[in-house]
């Protein structure tokens, strides 16, 4: 008990001293799942949108198949964009492994299905007679699209921080694709798994308070939004 | 003429809801469109607003025949606004409601602010200009929604059951609106209901719907109180207090 008192003590003191290194590691997890988040966004919001607004064949099955790339294993993505990206890979060349480019796409990669579904889910719930009461006044169909993609904003904004939450907190993908290079490409969870792997509980436990009140709030963020869709 | 529409079908699945060989309907009048539950008014109402296609059928409006394409039927509902039975506003205020419709047809600013509060003076609603909409009662939204299709200036008004789920006050209201712009501003007004009083009170002439096919009064109102009784489809007659 001493033990975790005195772990949990000292890592409180190094979030609080703004310890470099647990600043940088914290930065650049902001910064590769900000991005993936802010990619995975600009084309799963679209895609996610086009295929609620619009009625075409095979749009349940589409459906489906993303809602199972839901359940996709971090590790099975690090995998398929490891075989594409390491040397002897079609994207070899671009010497993008053990990046955070490579991070980021692996990341991109894994919540885009989140981003498209969710979306969906907050298209899908808007009433139709939104639709409706935007063409009845004159609206074309661009127009009418927008009614509706405003009326799903704060479902679609809840969809975002979802995909956020995920990434922030996914090891899988940051670990075998960024390699967990010091100052470079190593992330929150993939300092967490290290400092566990040596023994050295202060780092990974700041990290963790961290991380935990990153999820925090993003959870505040995510149901303040969620809140919103059904006032 | 507004509408002449001949040999009207409308069909979903192998049930027909509408079949209807000639309706007329003349500019500036109102028209109630009466019948039982499911026969039909509210998808004879979508298609008049050019919100559905009919299955099978010729539409003129306005002496030029329609076609159902979508860059064709725009325009045409930028001069044909429906009032739904349980209309939805906008998740926004009673003022970007009135707006929308006006910046799509791309009025100026100082303008469509006039126009905005013009139309709320007439539902009895310019107190709550900058309300959020969907805190409005159901008798508010029923005005505002009015108002909103006031604003772009119709040709054509449809209200589907404009009263139905309004208290008696807001119906008084709301019927006393639809007479008044129909005599100030010659809209074009088709109504259903299932109220005899506002029959009788408001339209000019009368449609009655049963099984998807149509009766007329054939313009000269004798389709009232005791026809309907015959019918036994509405409820006992009102008094006008």
């Amino acid at each position: 008990m001493d033990f975790f008192v005195d772990s949990l003590y000292s890592a409180l003191l190094l979030v609080a001293s703004l310890d470099p290194e647990m600043v940088a590691i914290v930065t650049v997890s902001l910064k590769v799942s900000g991005t993936s988040t802010l990619l995975a966004s600009l084309m799963g919001v679209p895609f996610g949108f086009l295929v609620a607004f619009e009625s075409f064949p095979g749009k349940r099955m589409l459906i489906t198949c993303l809602n199972t790339l839901l359940a996709l294993p971090t590790v099975a993505i690090g995998l398929f964009v490891y075989a594409f990206i390491s040397r002897r890979g079609i994207f070899g060349p671009l010497d993008l492994l053990y990046t955070q480019k490579a991070i980021v796409i692996g990341q991109t990669l894994l919540i885009l299905p989140i981003v498209a579904t969710f979306t969906i889910a907050a298209i899908s719930k808007i009433d139709e007679r939104y639709r409706k009461t935007a063409m009845t006044l004159g609206a074309n169909r661009w127009q009418t699209a927008l009614v509706v993609f405003r009326e799903a904003r704060f479902g679609i904004v809840a969809a975002i921080i979802a995909a956020f939450g995920r990434v922030i907190a996914e090891v899988g993908i940051s670990m075998m694709l960024g390699g967990n290079a010091r100052g470079f490409t190593r992330t929150i969870t993939t300092a967490m798994a290290l400092e566990y792997d040596k023994g050295q509980f202060t780092l990974a436990v700041a990290l963790g308070i961290i991380l935990i009140g990153l999820s925090f709030g993003i959870n505040l963020l995510f149901h303040f939004f969620q809140g919103r869709t059904r006032v | 003429m507004a509408y002449e529409i001949s040999q009207l079908t409308k069909v979903y699945g192998n049930r027909t809801v509408l079949d209807i060989p000639l309706i007329k309907i003349e500019k500036g009048s109102i028209y109630a469109l009466l019948g039982p539950n499911g026969a039909g008014k509210t998808t004879l109402l979508n298609i008049l607003g050019f919100l559905e296609p009919p299955t099978t059928g010729n539409i003129i409006y306005q002496l030029h025949p329609v076609q159902f394409s979508e860059p064709y039927l725009q325009p045409l509902r930028k001069v044909i606004v429906m009032v739904e039975q349980h209309p939805i506003l906008f998740t926004t205020t009673v003022y970007k409601n009135l707006e929308f419709g006006l910046k799509i047809r791309r009025i100026p600013k100082k303008e469509r602010d006039l126009i905005i509060e013009e139309s709320l003076d007439l539902v009895g609603m310019r107190h709550f200009i900058q309300a959020p909409a969907h805190r409005l009662s159901g008798g508010e939204t029923q005005r505002v929604a009015i108002a909103r299709a006031l604003a772009v200036n119709p040709q054509v008004l449809l209200c589907d059951e404009p009263t139905s789920s309004v208290d008696a006050e807001n119906q008084v209201a709301i019927i006393n609106i639809l007479r008044q712009i129909n005599g100030i501003k010659k809209i074009t007004i088709v109504f259903t209901t299932h109220d005899r009083f506002q029959v009788t009170s408001l339209a000019h002439h009368i449609l009655f719907l049963d099984h998807g096919k149509l009766s007329t009064d054939n313009g000269d109102n004798l389709f009232t109180a005791n026809k309907f009784s015959e019918h036994g489809l509405l409820g006992p007659t009102r008094s006008h207090s």
